[in-house]
Parts: structure tokens; C-alpha cells; sequence
């Protein structure tokens, strides 16, 4: 019997969706170009919650801390101290892997509803720091980010044209190296210790420590889109940080279907649009991502594209 | 002027009043989740619900009174509807989907809030009886906040004889106990779980209420509580009564005394209290089951 090519639809679509994106890029007007940069971040957002949520099972609603540390990592490195955006940005990434790695080494004790309560206090640790810190701005944030300085290769990454591709290629590249790691052995790992993590210990696999790594690439990856979006707003709040940010990623990666790394990219394209049109129309656009988040979870949690890959399974069954 | 001892007993009066808040909170849950394994992150909500809905009550009838016996009702009914509804459809079998449904109703509980009442933020006057104060040691004080610390030590009361002396109670030490067995001997889990779910979130309803005229109204106030909420729950031991009591006593007093010590360090020292009982007990400082 022949299996059904599960990698090879998923790496087809994220193919499509890039595509449509460089579509979209060559007609997008100025909004448009901002429009797609904001997807791209949300989108490499999502995909490193998913590698946490969706690969290894460690649901957590704390995620944004990662994104904020990023963020304010570059901002303060840039804006306060001067330094140049190529030095900023991996050291701020790397300042996020210290910060992970140390609220993963007790927070994967936990698992289940217990990690997402205790993430959910530890984003809020991080939130109210950096509310309060006066160096960085208390709750008025931080301006004058600047952007990654590519002039040497002749692109000024400044005109939102460039800077939305930049983006663009940054999704691609994150994409393909998260599906890398699923199809590594340690992706082999962490899906057995989403699945049966006792089974797991008794193979003899260090569940912990394989944990406390996914948790730290995750607030990497997470920084990653974070310093990205610094760069874009050229601003940094608190709000970054707050509990929304991280529910509405969670949001994002459920939406678009869970532990498929192309199903994250779906939902920040479904929701950042969602977003820019239902807010045109309403100011209570919460209410109904909510009302539509409890409908996805209601109809079995696999998002759009669990449904998606669901049929086309049922359709290969079929053929046979 | 700092550590002055009418000063530290009025903080000391404080952080039972705040205590005893997050006790009527943290109960509902955390005997929930004894039961189902399952944590209802739109306890909150249910808070700001309570306190919105006594204040219109307050504004209509004008009296806190009616407002202290009826919001807590409409709460408990709202909790019984989502039970019955949007949790029921999901399934009782995987708790993660019931929780992540419960997040689903903060976005909308707090958008409907600000829909029905607006982005302001409000204050219920106190009750006529409890408008003065009284004398602690020579300093007055709010004797509306003694009314609070007296509530939920009645409350505390009320509920450890009902899970030790009725028969429901019975049945609810049962399923925390050992599930599989309680329901082997033909107990109604279910009824006895939907009959708690429904008391906790009067309870949380009632904390609304009763919050209202210390701390204000507004959108947003569930989230903050809800965090130290889950915090007492995970520091208690999850499905624990006294383990409630405990958390939220410990809670209140560090959240009062931080405040007034380290203001700026105040909810970082409430975490990592957190931490350090998460890492020394994982299953909170009096938990339910040995294990």
C-alpha cells in the first residue's frame, strides 16, 4: 500500500502560499507591502509556537514573552546603546535562548494544563518588567529602530517594498528549516514525546532535555520574528508582551491547523486579513475571532489545514 | 512610618481582604479541576461578569444587597450554559480542548463587556451598613473590607463542612479521589461536576461583586485576577479546598506586602514564589492525591 505523501502536500502548499505571496508582492500597493510584511512575521511567529505546541506538545500561553524579548533586545541594543541592526539582532536572539533556556529548564517539569498556566504566568512576568523598567521605556515603549542594513548588496531594506520581501524570504527560510528539524531524527523525538511521552523515557530518550531544547529554538524563532517586527513598526510596547499577543499566536496556529508548520502560515494569512477587514467594520473584532476560534476548536481542532489535508487523504483512500 | 505596627496591621487587614477574593476565585477551579482535570480559563470572566452585572444591578434597584444575591445567580446560570453548551459539545475527553474553548470565551467575554457597558471603568458604592470604618489599633478602617475577610472565611466554612459532611459532598471527594472507581460504584460524577462547575462560577460571580466597591470595574480586570488566581490553584495543589485557602492566604499577604515593600518587584516576587514551590513540590504545597 502505498502512504499518503503527508510531507511532500504540505511542503506543495507552503510552495503555493510563498508563491501567491510573490504574487501579491508584485501587485501590492504601499499597504499592501505592510500587509504582507505583518503576515510574514506573524507567520514565522506561529511556525515556531507550532514546532513547541504542535510537534513536541508543550502548549504554552506565554509564547509572546519570546517574541517581546526579541523585539526589545533589538530596540534597546539599537536605539539606546547605538548598536549597529547586524549585531542587534543575533545577539538579541541569542539573549532570548539564554532567558528560554532557563524558563524551559523548570517550566518542562510541567506539561499539559499546568505548563500553559505556568507559561502563562511566566509571560506575565516578562510583561510587567518591561511595563515597568524605565530603561526601556516603562509603558510609553521604545522608537527609533532602525532597519537591517543590506546597502552593501544594494537593497535598502527602508522602502517597505524591499523590506516586505526580506519577509517573505525570511518565512521561506524558516519554513524550510523547521520542516528540516520535523523530518529529523529530533523531530522523530519530540512527535513520540507529544504522543506517549512515558513510552518515550522508557525507550530510554532524555524527555527533558529534549523538551528544554525545543522550548529554546522555539523563543528563538520567536525572537527572530520579533526583531523583525521591531524592525517593522520601528516601535516596541509593552503590549507585545501581553497575554492577547500570546493567545492570538496560539489562536493563529490552531486556526490554521496544528503540527503541520505550513497550517500556521494559513492561519496568519486568515487572520491578519480577517483582522483588517472585520475592524474596518466593527471595533469588537475580539468577540468574533473568539466566536470563531471556539467554532475551529468545536469542529475538532485541526484547522484549516487539518481539514484540507483530511480530504485529500480521504481522496487518495478513495483512488486506491 | 513603614514598620509602624498599626501600619502593617491595617497591610496585614488588606492582605486577608485580598485573600480572601482570591480564595471564592480559586475554589471553583481548582475543585473543578479535581474533578475533571480540567482548568476554565474564563474564570475571570466570570469575575468581570459578576461585577459588570452588579453594578447595573446597583444602578436599577439600587441596592447592593439584591445586587450581592442576584449577580451571582446570572453567573452561576451563564457558567451553566457554557457547560451545557460549547463545553459538553467538545467532549470530556481530551480537558485541552475544553480549556482552549475556555480561552476562545475570554476574547468574546471581553469584547461583550465592553459592548454592554463601554471602555470606562466604574466603582459600586458600599452598602449602607458597612459605609464607615472602624477602629484597628487606633487607626480606622474600612469595615467593608472586614465584611470581605469575613465572607470568605464563612465561605471557607461552608464549603469544607459541605465536601466533609453531605452526602454530595461525599460523592465530589469521591471522583477527586479516584474517578474510575467512584463512577464503578454507580456515584453521579457527572451531576456532582456540573453542580460544582456551576458553584464555582457563583462564587467567581460573588467575588465580582464583592470586589467592586474596594477595586474598580473595568475591562481587563479578569485577566489580572485570573493570573493570580491559576497561581494560588498551582501553589495549592490542584483539587485541593485547603490548598486554596493556603495559596490565596500566601498570595494575598505577598501581593499586599510586596506592594508596600518592593512596589516595583511585587508581581515578580509573587512568581517566583511560584517557581520556588513548583520546583521544591510540583504538585502544590498540600496536594490532593499522594503521589
Amino acid at each position: 500500500m502505498q502512504n499518503f505523501p503527508e510531507q511532500q502536500l504540505r511542503d506543495a502548499v507552503a510552495i503555493i502560499v510563498i508563491c501567491i505571496g510573490l504574487l501579491v508582492w508584485f501587485n501590492a500597493g504601499f499597504f499592501g507591502h505592510e500587509l504582507l510584511a505583518q503576515i510574514a512575521i506573524l507567520a514565522i511567529f506561529a511556525m515556531s509556537l507550532d514546532l513547541l505546541a504542535g510537534y513536541s506538545g508543550q502548549v504554552s500561553l506565554g509564547h509572546a514573552a519570546f517574541f517581546g524579548t526579541g523585539a526589545y533586545g533589538t530596540a534597546a541594543l539599537t536605539a539606546i546603546w547605538g548598536w549597529p541592526l547586524s549585531v542587534a539582532m543575533p545577539i538579541s536572539i541569542i539573549i532570548t535562548a539564554g532567558l528560554a533556556f532557563c524558563v524551559a529548564i523548570f517550566a518542562v517539569r510541567l506539561s499539559g494544563i499546568f505548563f500553559l498556566m505556568v507559561t502563562l504566568a511566566i509571560g506575565e512576568v516578562f510583561h510587567s518588567f518591561f511595563f515597568r523598567v524605565r530603561v526601556f521605556g516603562g509603558d510609553d515603549g521604545l522608537g527609533g529602530i532602525p532597519r537591517l542594513d543590506l546597502g552593501a548588496i544594494g537593497i535598502d531594506l527602508l522602502s517597505p517594498i524591499s523590506f516586505s520581501m526580506f519577509t517573505l524570504i525570511t518565512v521561506a527560510l524558516v519554513y524550510w528549516g523547521l520542516s528540516y528539524i520535523s523530518r529529523s531524527s529530533f523531530g522523530a523525538v519530540i512527535s513520540g514525546i507529544r504522543q506517549n511521552e512515558s513510552r518515550m523515557a522508557a525507550l530510554g530518550c532524555k524527555v527533558r532535555s529534549y523538551k528544554v531544547w525545543t522550548f529554546t529554538v522555539a523563543a528563538c524563532l520567536a525572537a527572530l520574528a520579533g526583531s523583525l517586527s521591531a524592525q517593522h513598526d520601528g516601535f516596541v510596547s509593552p503590549d507585545l508582551l501581553s497575554w492577547t499577543a500570546s493567545g492570538e499566536v496560539l489562536i493563529v496556529v490552531i486556526v490554521g491547523g496544528m503540527s503541520s508548520l505550513v497550517g500556521p502560515i494559513i492561519g496568519a494569512v486568515v487572520v491578519v486579513l480577517l483582522a483588517h477587514y472585520v475592524s474596518g467594520l466593527t471595533n469588537y473584532w475580539m468577540f468574533f475571532m473568539g466566536l470563531f476560534f471556539v467554532a475551529v476548536v468545536l469542529a475538532g481542532g485541526q484547522g484549516i489545514y487539518g481539514l484540507f489535508e483530511k480530504t485529500c487523504r480521504r481522496l487518495h483512500n478513495v483512488k486506491r | 512610618m513603614l514598620f509602624e505596627p498599626t501600619f502593617l496591621a491595617n497591610q496585614f487587614l488588606n492582605g486577608l481582604q485580598l485573600a480572601s477574593l482570591l480564595f471564592l476565585l480559586s475554589v471553583g477551579l481548582t475543585v473543578v479541576y479535581g474533578l475533571m482535570n480540567f482548568i476554565n480559563l474564563a474564570h475571570g470572566t466570570l469575575y468581570m461578569l459578576g461585577a459588570y452585572i452588579g453594578l447595573s444591578i446597583v444602578r436599577m434597584t439600587g441596592s447592593f444587597w439584591i445586587a450581592f444575591l442576584v449577580a451571582p445567580i446570572v453567573v452561576a446560570g451563564l457558567g451553566a450554559i457554557a457547560q451545557a453548551t460549547v463545553l459538553r459539545w467538545a467532549g470530556n475527553t481530551d480537558p485541552m480542548k475544553q480549556v482552549l474553548i475556555t480561552f476562545g470565551l475570554v476574547f468574546i467575554g471581553l469584547d461583550a463587556v465592553r459592548y454592554f457597558w463601554g471602555d470606562y471603568s466604574y466603582s459600586i458604592p458600599s452598602p449602607m451598613i458597612f459605609a464607615g470604618t472602624v477602629s484597628v489599633w487606633g487607626e480606622p478602617y474600612p469595615s467593608y473590607r472586614l465584611f470581605v475577610v469575613g465572607l470568605g472565611l464563612l465561605v471557607f466554612l461552608v464549603l469544607y463542612f459541605g465536601l466533609e459532611r453531605t452526602r454530595l459532598g461525599a460523592v465530589v471527594r469521591a471522583g477527586v479521589d479516584d474517578q474510575e472507581m467512584a463512577v464503578a460504584l454507580g456515584l453521579d460524577i457527572k451531576t456532582a461536576y456540573f453542580l460544582v462547575f456551576c458553584v464555582g462560577c457563583g462564587l467567581a460571580g460573588l467575588a465580582g461583586v464583592v470586589a467592586a466597591p474596594v477595586l474598580s470595574v473595568y475591562p481587563g480586570m479578569d485577566m489580572s485576577v485570573l493570573i493570580l488566581t491559576l497561581i494560588v490553584v498551582v501553589m495549592g495543589g490542584p483539587g485541593s479546598l485547603r490548598g486554596a485557602a493556603l495559596g490565596a492566604l500566601l498570595i494575598g499577604m505577598l501581593q499586599t506586602f510586596g506592594q508596600v515593600f518592593v512596589p516595583a518587584l511585587a508581581s515578580i516576587v509573587v512568581y517566583m514564589l511560584m517557581v520556588g514551590v513548583l520546583l521544591l513540590r510540583p504538585h502544590g504545597l498540600l496536594p490532593i492525591r499522594a503521589k
